[in-house]
C-alpha cells in the first residue's frame, strides 16, 4: 500500500527552506491542521443546514429558502448572523453558571471527535492507537452537559428533555459501541486508518458493510439516537416538551446546540463511511484501474488525483448519509420514549450481542475474509 | 526544556490544579448538583493525568466509564430523586466540620510522609502507549483470567440484582382488594400494566421495520 | 501465545467446585426464567444439589498434587479448601430455612437463590485467592450480593435502612481496603501475586517501610468489616436487625468464614515483614470484640441484635487462634468456624421459625414457649447453649480447643480475657433458655398464647425442620464425636505449605505473641 501524500513532511521542509529552525516549523504546522478541521466542520454546518431546508422543503412539496444567496444556500449564514446578533437572555432564577456551561460541554467534545476522523491516508489530525475509542468515549460526555443545561434551565420541560437526553444517549452508547468493536475485531486495531486500509484494495466487496450488515444497521440506528434525529429526537419533542433542554436558550448559546447537534450529524455520518463504506476508499479499485492504463501507482499525478477523490470519497459517503438521515426525518414518526428504551435495551442490545459474537466465530472459521 | 517537556509540566500543573480544585468542590460545596458536576471534572482531570502517562487508552476508558457513565447516573439520580432543599443548620456544626478537617489533614499529613518516606521501587520500562491495549487485552487472557471471568458473574449478578430493587412488585391479592381511592394514589398501576402489553408489541414492531 | 498450552497451564481444575456453583446459578437464573413462578417448587433443591456437588468437587480436591490455578491467581490449598467448604456448607443450610420466609414475605425466590449463590461463589473465591486483583474482585462479589440479600425484602423499611447502611459503611471499606492493597502493589514494584509481593519488599531490605505500615491497617480495616470486629462492627446491629433472617444467618456464619479465609492468606503472606505489628492489631480487635460484643449482648431485648453482639463476641474467640499463629492456633480457628457453623445457623433456623409462627423476635416473646412447641424449644436452646461453651456440646470443645492453643502460645492475656467474657456470654444465652422453658403458663408472652399449632406439612416447612434436626444433631454430636472434625482442622493447617511455613517462622522468631500480650497485661 502506498503511503499518500505527507503533507506535514513537505510544509515542514518548505518552511526550513525557507530559513525558519526546525522546531518553530513544527509548531506553526500544529495548530493549522485543527483550524483546518475546525473550519470545514464549520462549514459542513452551512451545507447541511440548506441540505435539511432543501429536501424537507422538497419532501413538503415546497421551494425552502431561495432569496439568501444563489438557491439559498446562504440561508444558513443568514440564520447565523440572526443568531449572534440576538439578546443573550439567562432567564431569572435560572443558574447562570451551568447555564452557560451546559452548551460548551455539548459543542466541546462534538468538534474533539474530528480528531480521528481520517479524510485519506496521511489526511488526519491524528492516528492514535485508541482511535475510535477515544470517539466513543467523548461522545459519552455530551449527556452532561445536556443534564446541566436542563437543570439550569429551571423549567419542567427542559429538565425532562434533558433527562431524557442523557437516558437516551447512555442506552444507545452501547450498542453503537458494541457494533464497533466487531469491526475493530475485524481490524485488529482501534484506529481509524487501520479500519479504512483493512477495508479497501477490493472495492465496493471489501467494505464493512458487506461483512457486517448487522452492525452498519445497529450502528447507524444508534447514532441517529445519539444525533437525537427523528424518529429518535424525543429529548426536544415540539409536542410534548416545547423544546426540551433547549426551551430557554437563546442567541448564540442556542446556537452552539444547534451547531452541536448538525456537527454531529456529520460526524456520525463521517464515522458510518469510514467504519462500513470504505472511507476514502473508491468503490471500483484506483490500483486496478491504474494498471490497466499501464500507469505506475507512485506516479505524483496520480497520487494527487487518488488523494482528492479520496476526500471527495469521504464527504460523498457522508452527505449520502446525511441525505438518508435528513429524508428519514420526513417519513418516520416518532416513537415514544419507553418504545425508544425498550427498543434500544431489549432489541439493540442482545442484537449487537450475537452481532459480536458471529463476527467473532467468523473470524476464527474465516480468518481470510474477517480480518484472521 | 524542549517543547514536549515544557508542554508536559504546564499540562502536569494545569490538570493537577484543575483535579484538586474541583475534587475539593466537590467535598465543600454545599449545592449537591455542582458537586456531582465537578466530580466529572476530577475525573477528566485524571484521565488528562493518564494521557500525560502515556496510557491514552486508560484515559479514554476513564472519560467513558466514569463521565459517561458512573457521573452522568450520579446525575441522573440527583436530578430524579427530590427537589433541592436548604438544611436547617446545626448549632456548633464547626466543631463537627473541625474535627473533620483535623482528621484529613492528619491523614494527609502522613499519607504525604510515607509517599515521600517510602523508596518506591519504580518500574524502568518504557511506557507501553499504543501497544498498552494488546498487553492489557494479554493480561485478561493470561494472569489475570480468572478475576476477568469472575467479574462478568459479578455483573450479571448485578444486573438481576439492580433489577430486583427497581422494578415493580407483582401485586398481590390482597392488594387489590383494597378500596378504590387506594388506587388512585398509585394512578401508574392501572395504565402500566396496559401498556407493558402495548410496549413489547411496539417494541417488536420497530424491531421489524 | 499458544492457546493449548495456556489452558495446561491454567490448571482449571482447581476451581470445579466453584464452576459448580456457577453452573448451578445458571441453571436456577434460565430456568426461572423459562417456567415462570412455579419454579420455586424445585429451584431450591437445585441450589442446594448444586452446592452439596460443591463440596463433593472439594472432598476429591483433598489432595490435589498441585493446587496453584490460574497463574498464581488461585491457591486450592488445604486451607481454603476448609473454608470453601464451611462457606459451601453454610450456603447448603442456609437455603431450606429460606424457602418459607421467601415465600411468606411474597418476593421472588430463585433470584433470592441466584444472588446468595453468587455471594457464595464470591466467598469461595476469596478463600482461595492468591492474588490482590482476584481477591478484590471476589470480596466485591461477595460484597454486593450481600448488600443486595440485606436490602432483598424491599417494601420492609428496616431492610432498606440495612441494606443502605451495609452499603455505605461496606464501599467506605471497600475503599480503604483498595487503596492499602494498591499500595502493596506500589511498594512491591508492580506485583500483585502475594508471594510475589513479599518476598519483592523482603528483598528490599529488612526494615520494613512505612508505607507497608499503613498498607497493614488500610488492609484490617477492610478485614475487620467484614468479619465484624470491633470497631468495625457498627454496621452488624443494623443490619441483622433490618435483614431477612436467612440473609443474617448467611453472613453470620459464610461471610465471616470468607473474611477470616481472607485475613490469615493476605496477612500471613503478604505480611511477613510486620507479623509482630498485625498480631498486635489483632490482639487489640479481639480483646475489643470479645468484650464489646459480649457485654452490649446482655442489654439487647431483641433475639437478632442479641445474636449480632453475640457473634461480634464470637469473631474475637476466633481470632485467638488467628493471633498465636501456631498449628494448634489454625486448627482452632477452622475447628471453632465448624462448629460455630451449625450451632449459629440452628440458632437462626429457631429465629425464623418462631417469627414465621409469631410475627415477632423480641426475646420477652419467647417465654413460656416450651409449652406451646417443645421441639423448637430444645433447638434453640441446644443452640444456644453450646454458643456460650456448656459442655457436653460442640461450642464448648471448639472453645476449649481456642483456649488451649491461645495457653499453649503463651497468650495468657488474651485466654483469660476470653475466658471471662465467655462466662458472661453464658449468662445472656441462658437468660433466653430459662425465659422459654422455666416460665409458669400464665406467665406466657402473648405471642406465645395464640401460638399457632405446630404445622410441618405446611409448604416450605419441611426443609426448615429438616435443617432445624441437622443443625441440632450436629451441634449436640459434634461435641462428643467431635474427632473426624478435629482431624479435618488438623489436617488442613498441616498440609497447607503457607501456614507451614509461617508457623516455622514464628517459631524462630521467638514467639511475638508473649510481646503483643504483654502489652496488654500493662
Amino acid at each position: 500500500m502506498n503511503q499518500g501524500i505527507d503533507l506535514q513532511g513537505s510544509f515542514v521542509q518548505a518552511l526550513i527552506d525557507l530559513g525558519i529552525p526546525a522546531g518553530s516549523a513544527k509548531a506553526l504546522w500544529l495548530p493549522l491542521p485543527m483550524v483546518l478541521m475546525l473550519i470545514a466542520a464549520t462549514v459542513s454546518i452551512f451545507v447541511v443546514v440548506w441540505l435539511e431546508r432543501k429536501i424537507s422543503a422538497a419532501a413538503q412539496q415546497r421551494i425552502g429558502p431561495e432569496y439568501a444567496g444563489p438557491l439559498g444556500t446562504l440561508q444558513a449564514v443568514a440564520d447565523g448572523m440572526k443568531l449572534v446578533f440576538k439578546e443573550d437572555i439567562i432567564p431569572a432564577k435560572s443558574d447562570p453558571l451551568l447555564f452557560t456551561l451546559g452548551p460548551v460541554i455539548v459543542v466541546i467534545p462534538v468538534l474533539l471527535s474530528f480528531l480521528i476522523v481520517p479524510f485519506g491516508q496521511n489526511l488526519v489530525i491524528t492516528d492514535i492507537g485508541v482511535g475510535i475509542f477515544l470517539w466513543i468515549a467523548l461522545s459519552s460526555i455530551a449527556p452532561i452537559g445536556l443534564l446541566m443545561a436542563g437543570y439550569s434551565s429551571n423549567n419542567k420541560y427542559s429538565l425532562l428533555g434533558g433527562l431524557r437526553a442523557a437516558a437516551q444517549s447512555i442506552s444507545y452508547e452501547i450498542p453503537m459501541a458494541l457494533a464497533v468493536l466487531a469491526v475493530v475485531m475485524m481490524s485488529n486495531s482501534l484506529s481509524t486508518i487501520d479500519i479504512v486500509q483493512q477495508q479497501s484494495g477490493h472495492g465496493v466487496i471489501g467494505w464493512n458493510i458487506i461483512r457486517q450488515p448487522v452492525g452498519f444497521l445497529i450502528f447507524w440506528i444508534a447514532a441517529l439516537a445519539e444525533c437525537e434525529r427523528l424518529p429518535f429526537d424525543l429529548p426536544e419533542a415540539e409536542e410534548e416538551l416545547v423544546a426540551g433542554y433547549q426551551t430557554e436558550y437563546t442567541g448564540m448559546k442556542f446556537g452552539l446546540f444547534y451547531v452541536g447537534s448538525y456537527v454531529n450529524l456529520v460526524l456520525s455520518a463521517l464515522l458510518v463511511a469510514i467504519l462500513y463504506l470504505g472511507g476514502w476508499d473508491f468503490p471500483i479499485p484506483i490500483e486496478m484501474l491504474a494498471n490497466w492504463l499501464g500507469v505506475s501507482e507512485t506516479t505524483p499525478w496520480l497520487q494527487i488525483i487518488m488523494a482528492s477523490l479520496g476526500v471527495m470519497m469521504t464527504l460523498f459517503k457522508a452527505y449520502l448519509l446525511v441525505f438518508i438521515a435528513i429524508l428519514m426525518r420526513w417519513t418516520v414518526p416518532r416513537v415514544r420514549i419507553d418504545q425508544l428504551l425498550d427498543f434500544g435495551w431489549k432489541f439493540l442490545l442482545p442484537v449487537s450481542l450475537v452481532n459480536l459474537l458471529l463476527t467473532a466465530g467468523l473470524k476464527l472459521a474465516l480468518p481470510f475474509a474477517f480480518g484472521g | 526544556m524542549n517543547l514536549a517537556e515544557g508542554v508536559q509540566l504546564v499540562s502536569l500543573l494545569l490538570l493537577s490544579a484543575m483535579m484538586l480544585g474541583a475534587a475539593l468542590g466537590v467535598v465543600l460545596l454545599s449545592n449537591i448538583v455542582y458537586s456531582a458536576f465537578l466530580l466529572g471534572g476530577v475525573f477528566v482531570s485524571i484521565s488528562g493525568l493518564y494521557i500525560l502517562l502515556n496510557a491514552g487508552f486508560v484515559a479514554a476508558a476513564q472519560v467513558l466509564i466514569y463521565v459517561g457513565a458512573v457521573n452522568v447516573l450520579i446525575l441522573f439520580g440527583i436530578m430524579l430523586v427530590n427537589k433541592q432543599r436548604d438544611f436547617t443548620p446545626i448549632p456548633n456544626a464547626w466543631i463537627g466540620k473541625l474535627a473533620t478537617g483535623v482528621v484529613c489533614l492528619g491523614l494527609f499529613a502522613l499519607l504525604g510522609a510515607m509517599v515521600l518516606g517510602t523508596p518506591w521501587a519504580l518500574s524502568t520500562e518504557a511506557a507501553a502507549g499504543d501497544a498498552a491495549i494488546m498487553l492489557i487485552g494479554e493480561h485478561f487472557f493470561s494472569d489475570f483470567l480468572l478475576p476477568f471471568e469472575l467479574a462478568s458473574i459479578l455483573l450479571l449478578m448485578a444486573l438481576v440484582g439492580a433489577i430486583i430493587l427497581a422494578r415493580r412488585e407483582f401485586l398481590p391479592d390482597e392488594d387489590l382488594d383494597q378500596p378504590a381511592d387506594q388506587v388512585l394514589t398509585l394512578p401508574e398501576r392501572p395504565r402500566e400494566l396496559v401498556s407493558a402489553g402495548s410496549t413489547g408489541n411496539t417494541a417488536d414492531e420497530s424491531g421489524d421495520r | 501465545m499458544d492457546f493449548a498450552n495456556l489452558g495446561a497451564q491454567l490448571n482449571a481444575g482447581t476451581i470445579l467446585p466453584e464452576g459448580v456453583v456457577i453452573l448451578t446459578l445458571l441453571v436456577i437464573l434460565v430456568g426461572d426464567l423459562i417456567v415462570g413462578r412455579t419454579s420455586s417448587r424445585w429451584t431450591p433443591y437445585v441450589a442446594i444439589a448444586g452446592l452439596v456437588g460443591s463440596l463433593t468437587a472439594l472432598f476429591y480436591q483433598w489432595d490435589i498434587s498441585d493446587p496453584i490455578g490460574f497463574l498464581g491467581g488461585f491457591n486450592s490449598d488445604a486451607l481454603s479448601i476448609v473454608f470453601r467448604g464451611i462457606i459451601a456448607l453454610s450456603a447448603a443450610v442456609t437455603i431450606p430455612m429460606a424457602i418459607r420466609y421467601i415465600e411468606q414475605s411474597g418476593t421472588s425466590l430463585a433470584e433470592f437463590l441466584v444472588i446468595l449463590l453468587t455471594a457464595t461463589l464470591g466467598g469461595m473465591f476469596l478463600a482461595g485467592a492468591d492474588e490482590l486483583v482476584m481477591i478484590f474482585v471476589s470480596l466485591e462479589t461477595l460484597s454486593i450480593s450481600s448488600y443486595l440479600l440485606t436490602g432483598y425484602m424491599k417494601r420492609d423499611p428496616r431492610s432498606n435502612e440495612a441494606a443502605l447502611k451495609y452499603l455505605l459503611i461496606g464501599a467506605a471499606s471497600s475503599a480503604i481496603f483498595l487503596y492499602g492493597v494498591s499500595l502493596l502493589y506500589g511498594l512491591s514494584g508492580g506485583e500483585t501475586n502475594l508471594n510475589a509481593i513479599a518476598s519483592n519488599i523482603v528483598a528490599q531490605g529488612s526494615e520494613p517501610p512505612i508505607g507497608l505500615v499503613i498498607a497493614l491497617v488500610f488492609v484490617i480495616a477492610g478485614i475487620a468489616f467484614k468479619i465484624a470486629a470491633v470497631p468495625f462492627h457498627q454496621w452488624t446491629p443494623d443490619v441483622y436487625e433490618g435483614s431477612p433472617t436467612p440473609v443474617v444467618a448467611f453472613l453470620s456464619v459464610g461471610s465471616k468464614a470468607a473474611g477470616f479465609a481472607l485475613a490469615i492468606r493476605l496477612l500471613v503472606t503478604a505480611f511477613p515483614l510486620v507479623a509482630d505489628e498485625w498480631r498486635f492489631v489483632f490482639t487489640a480487635l479481639a480483646v475489643l470484640s470479645m468484650v464489646l460484643g459480649n457485654v452490649v449482648a446482655l442489654a439487647q431485648t431483641s433475639m437478632k441484635r442479641m445474636l449480632a453482639y453475640s457473634s461480634i463476641g464470637q469473631a474475637g474467640f476466633v481470632m485467638i487462634g488467628l493471633i498465636v499463629g501456631t498449628d494448634a492456633g489454625y486448627a482452632s480457628m477452622v475447628f471453632y468456624m465448624l462448629v460455630y457453623l451449625f450451632m449459629n445457623l440452628g440458632g437462626f433456623t429457631c429465629v425464623i421459625l418462631f417469627s414465621l409462627r409469631t410475627g415477632t423476635d423480641q426475646i420477652s416473646e419467647y417465654s413460656g414457649l416450651y409449652q406451646k412447641d417443645p421441639l423448637l424449644t430444645l433447638g434453640l436452646s441446644v443452640c444456644l447453649l453450646s454458643l456460650g461453651g456448656i459442655p457436653p456440646l460442640a461450642g464448648f470443645f471448639g472453645k476449649l480447643y481456642l483456649f488451649w492453643a491461645g495457653w499453649q502460645a503463651g497468650a495468657y492475656g488474651l485466654v483469660l480475657v476470653g475466658l471471662v467474657t465467655s462466662v458472661i456470654s453464658i449468662y445472656y444465652y441462658i437468660r433466653v433458655v430459662k425465659m422459654m422453658v422455666v416460665k409458669e403458663p400464665q406467665e406466657m408472652s402473648d405471642a406465645v398464647k395464640n401460638y399457632p399449632e405446630v404445622r410441618w406439612t405446611l409448604p416450605g416447612m419441611r426443609p426448615l425442620q429438616v435443617s432445624l434436626v441437622l443443625a441440632v444433631v450436629a451441634t449436640s454430636l459434634a461435641g462428643i464425636l467431635s474427632n473426624p472434625l478435629f482431624t479435618l482442622a488438623n489436617n488442613s493447617v498441616t498440609n497447607t505449605p503457607l501456614l507451614q511455613s509461617s508457623v516455622a517462622m514464628t517459631q524462630d522468631a521467638g514467639a511475638p505473641v508473649q510481646l503483643a500480650d504483654a502489652e496488654i497485661n500493662q
